[in-house]
């Protein structure tokens, strides 16, 4: 079991605040602000400035650099650019749908932070709650999305929003699968859904190799399992090679086709906000969590490079990988990942049936 | 030479002669490069099937429509996809009121978009055409604007009927089952501004039909009010911003060389080659780079590195034509100005970039070609057999890709090309990957051949260093002239007539975009959309030369 106290439990014992139902969702109510905050600032910081950058370095060129350090006020820039634009909505679009797809999209994604430790940072332990079924949670609401991007896509009148939000629930429904049960394997070995508890239980060391213990990160213990949900990840965030959903040069931007200023932003922020997630997810099961070098009051630090990493990753992936088509989409999901993502989970099962 | 060359086309003449009906001719013409048969216009299809099956001119190159003050008259350019020399006009006259002729369309599918357009521009109607509709200009329009009583100031209204409720419903040609959807005029994958109409059943691809004209910037009219000597030339470059534009040129420039009689000065053909090939290299390094953008999306290295690797050709151009896109460099019997002075410091420049090319190709095959999701992509989508690709037309990566080993710069010889080292390369497999395999190859056949032109100027004695031949201040040929350059896309021919006037009489283009493009829905019919954007990325097209 999971000793630490959760951050809205600290915040409220910081500022003082009386230990009722009050003063317990005003406590969270400011701890869900902060890490919420955090995550956008890390998805502005990667949408306008370190994509074009990662992008650049791939591709042998320059990108921004001319506005501030480094090009960094381009964020601000874009920020303006973005929210000044006029926001042009379709003439026979399904109103409150379109309209609540973008919030659904964005929203979906911030839902999944409530339950990923995050590490210490200072006295403060950074995370908002810790259920005992933490990852069916976060697995849950991740897949809302797909929901958003239906009614985006069927909302905007828009033949092309169609196609791609048709291609999202196919891919959605192809991947997400591969990626529970990829998940579950995990689970095997925990024994637990507690997202702590799956932190916890990658600490032990796995060998020692000269003088360094290697932890039993699950991405050592069982780098097929993570190989596989890197993949499945990818199509769940929809990145090359599985882009499908947008395919610019064949369905334009697919669902997001019709959207403009304010609700372009918030399902940009959507999509990059959903990257992280899968980087949260992802370091929380295979990457020890916020585990690392240092003492633990560092270990934000570590959580923070991991999902950077993964960010990293899927951007690497979209300079250099072809897209493939829906059918061969499908057919990798269903037919491959599918299969192997079972076969994982039994020989999983049979290792720990074996060991334990 | 010239005197073996006239012997053939009059062998062919009577073999032409013996293999039509005796009904069939009316008479004989004299064209340049091509002799003339005159065919009654009801008995096109007759005439035209015999060329075919017996005197083996299964490629149509192109059809010419022109108007004389008494009569009408279409012109079909033919020639052998195996012996380029061998090259027939088949002229077909029809009566200046209400025109009507035979189509071609059941003996040669290119003749199709072909006739549309003469329709179009001069209102000779086609008789058994399968779809005789407008290319060009807009269903709506009115009056046929290359006649001569054609009335310009008459205002045009131009409602486009198709885009009046994109989303009504509309199934056309699949039962209730099919979507209709427009991909362009503005689309990230046409390449230029193209319409595709397009029936889906799902994501497969029921019914294509390309839809053009939307830059029709009247090319045709234009050369026609300019001058052979000077006025002509800076169009050709406007009809391929892909960096094509000295091939082009090419094609003005050998025309009507021929047509005038003019000879080149051997050093001049020397740097026609070596600019030309630059400039084949600066389209298919285009195209590599837009076709890893439509098989990958978004920025992608390859994009990128496809524009560095122009880059530094358009480096070398700039040096040696002073422009970087629309060159303007070839002249009439000649190329302006001489490579650049310090001489070896241009020649090192243009040596620095070969030399460093094949260590760059490496890098798109690793990136693309042997990347195997590329190859899932590409691997038999877009399937055009040699077969099809002939009947539409096809030429240049497009027909190679395909197995047709058919290059205007071999079989038809030209410029320097017949005294040089170096390969057609063609490639079987009839698919998307062939095309792409073709051109990465043809970069490198390209390099190959300005090596070789780099070290010919780099010894070329210093007294015969003779850029332009000396051409009269006007010319006023006169005769009938087609003529062909192995262009980037492929042939690009143009027809000239000349009436002993200043300007041509007609000015007729054949951009071999027009022709590989109506293969399209032979191809990606069947297919999924991803595949029907990668197929039209894998012809290459460029908007100017089929719209003109």
């Amino acid at each position: 079991m999971a000793t630490e106290q959760m951050l809205p439990e600290t915040l409220r014992t910081m500022i003082g605040l009386p230990d009722s139902v009050l003063g317990q969702a005003i406590a969270a109510f400011i701890a869900a602000f902060l890490v919420g905050n955090v995550m956008l600032a890390y998805t502005g910081v990667a949408g306008p400035w370190a994509k074009r950058k990662i992008t650049a370095a791939f591709t042998d060129r320059i990108a921004v650099d001319r506005i501030g350090p480094f090009g960094l006020l381009i964020i601000v820039a874009d920020a303006v650019r973005l929210l000044a634009k006029e926001l042009i909505i379709p003439e026979n679009a399904d109103r409150p749908a379109y309209d609540l797809a973008p919030v659904v999209v964005a929203g979906s994604a911030m839902l999944g932070f409530a339950v990923i430790p995050m590490g210490g940072l200072g006295p403060l332990n950074i995370q908002l709650a810790d259920p005992e079924s933490g990852l069916v949670y976060v697995f849950a609401v991740a897949s809302i999305a797909t929901l958003g991007l239906t009614m985006a896509g069927y909302a905007s009148s828009n033949k092309y929003s169609m196609l791609g939000a048709l291609r999202a629930i196919a891919q959605n429904v192809a991947y997400e699968i591969p990626l529970v049960l990829t998940g579950a394997s995990v689970v095997l070995f925990t024994q637990s859904l507690q997202m702590s508890e799956i932190v916890a239980v990658q600490q032990q060391t796995l060998v020692t190799v000269a003088g360094f213990s290697i932890p039993s990160w699950f991405a050592f213990v069982n780098p097929f399992a993570f190989a596989l949900f890197m993949i499945a990840n990818l199509a769940e965030v929809g990145r090359n090679p599985f882009d499908i959903p947008e395919a610019p040069t064949e369905i334009v931007a697919g669902y997001q086709t019709e959207y403009s200023s304010v609700y372009f932003v918030l399902i940009y922020l959507g999509e990059f906000l959903h990257i992280f997630l899968g980087g949260a997810i992802i370091a929380t099961l295979f990457l020890g969590g916020a585990a690392g070098p240092g003492p633990e009051s560092i270990g934000f630090l570590w959580f923070t490079a991991k999902i950077w990493g993964v960010f990293l990753f899927t951007q690497w992936a979209r300079s250099a990988v072809p897209r493939v088509r829906i059918d061969q989409l499908i057919e990798i999901g269903w037919k491959g990942m599918l299969v192997l993502s079972f076969a994982n989970l039994l020989l999983t099962a049979l290792l720990v049936g074996v060991i334990a | 030479m010239q005197r073996q060359h006239h012997s053939t086309a009059d062998r062919l003449l009577d073999e032409a002669v013996t293999a039509l009906p005796d009904d069939a001719i009316v008479g004989r013409e004299s064209h340049e490069t091509a002799p003339a048969v005159v065919v009654r216009a009801d008995s096109v299809q007759t005439a035209l099937s015999a060329l075919r099956s017996t005197v083996g001119l299964d490629h149509c190159s192109c059809v010419t429509a022109q108007e004389y003050p008494d009569r009408f008259e279409t012109i079909y350019h033919l020639t052998s996809y195996d012996d380029r020399s061998r090259e027939l006009s088949v002229v077909v006259p029809t009566k200046h009121d209400g025109p009507v002729s035979e189509s071609a369309a059941s003996v040669y599918r290119t003749a199709e978009w072909h006739e549309r357009e003469a329709y179009d521009l001069l209102g000779i109607e086609y008789e058994d055409h399968p779809d005789l509709r407008r290319i060009l200009l807009p269903e709506t329009w009115q009056g046929h604007p290359l006649r001569a009583d054609y009335d310009q100031d008459r205002p045009q209204i131009v409602p486009l009927k198709a885009h009046a409720n994109p989303l009504q419903e509309d199934h056309r040609g699949g039962g209730t089952d099919t979507m209709f959807l427009n991909i362009g005029p503005h689309h990230p994958s046409t390449h230029g501004v193209m319409h595709l109409k397009v029936t889906l059943d799902g994501e497969q691809v029921v019914d294509v039909d390309p839809d053009v004209g939307y830059i029709h910037r009247c090319e045709e009219q234009m050369c026609q009010r300019g001058t052979y000597r000077h006025q002509i030339m800076p169009y050709p470059d406007r009809w391929d911003w892909g960096g094509a534009g000295l091939l082009n040129e090419w094609a003005y420039a050998r025309t009507i060389e021929t047509l005038a009689d003019i000879e080149v000065p051997e050093y001049a053909q020397v740097i026609r080659t070596m600019s030309a090939e630059l400039s084949r290299i600066l389209s298919h390094f285009l195209f590599t780079a837009m076709y890893a953008l439509d098989v990958s999306g978004e920025f992608t290295a390859a994009f990128m590195w496809g524009f560095w690797d122009r880059e530094r050709v358009q480096d070398i151009l700039e040096e040696l034509t002073g422009q970087r896109l629309m060159f303007n460099y070839f002249r009439v019997g000649g190329v302006a100005w001489d490579v650049p002075e310090p001489r070896d410091e241009f020649f090192e420049m243009v040596r620095a970039f070969t030399d460093d090319l094949p260590h760059r190709l490496d890098e798109y095959h690793s990136l693309l070609t042997n990347n195997e999701t590329f190859q899932l992509r590409c691997v038999d989508t877009g399937e055009l057999p040699p077969a099809v690709a002939k009947q539409h037309g096809a030429t240049g990566p497009v027909a190679r890709g395909s197995g047709v080993d058919y290059d205007v710069r071999r079989d038809d010889p030209y410029g320097y090309y017949d005294r040089l080292d170096w390969d057609v390369v063609t490639e079987d497999d009839c698919d998307n990957f062939a095309r792409v395999l073709v051109r990465l190859q043809e970069i490198e056949e390209s390099a190959a051949i300005v090596e070789q032109c780099v070290d010919l100027l780099q010894d070329w004695p210093e007294d015969e260093r003779t850029c332009q031949a000396n051409v009269p201040r006007t010319l006023k040929p006169t005769g009938e002239c087609y003529r062909a350059v192995e262009g980037a896309k492929g042939e690009l021919g143009i027809y000239i007539r000349a009436d002993g006037t200043e300007t041509p009489a007609r000015f007729k283009i054949r951009g071999p975009s027009f022709s590989n493009l109506s293969a399209l829905p032979a191809m990606a019919e069947g297919e999924y959309v991803a595949d029907l954007v990668a197929t039209l990325g894998s012809l290459d097209t460029i908007m100017g030369e089929v719209d003109r």
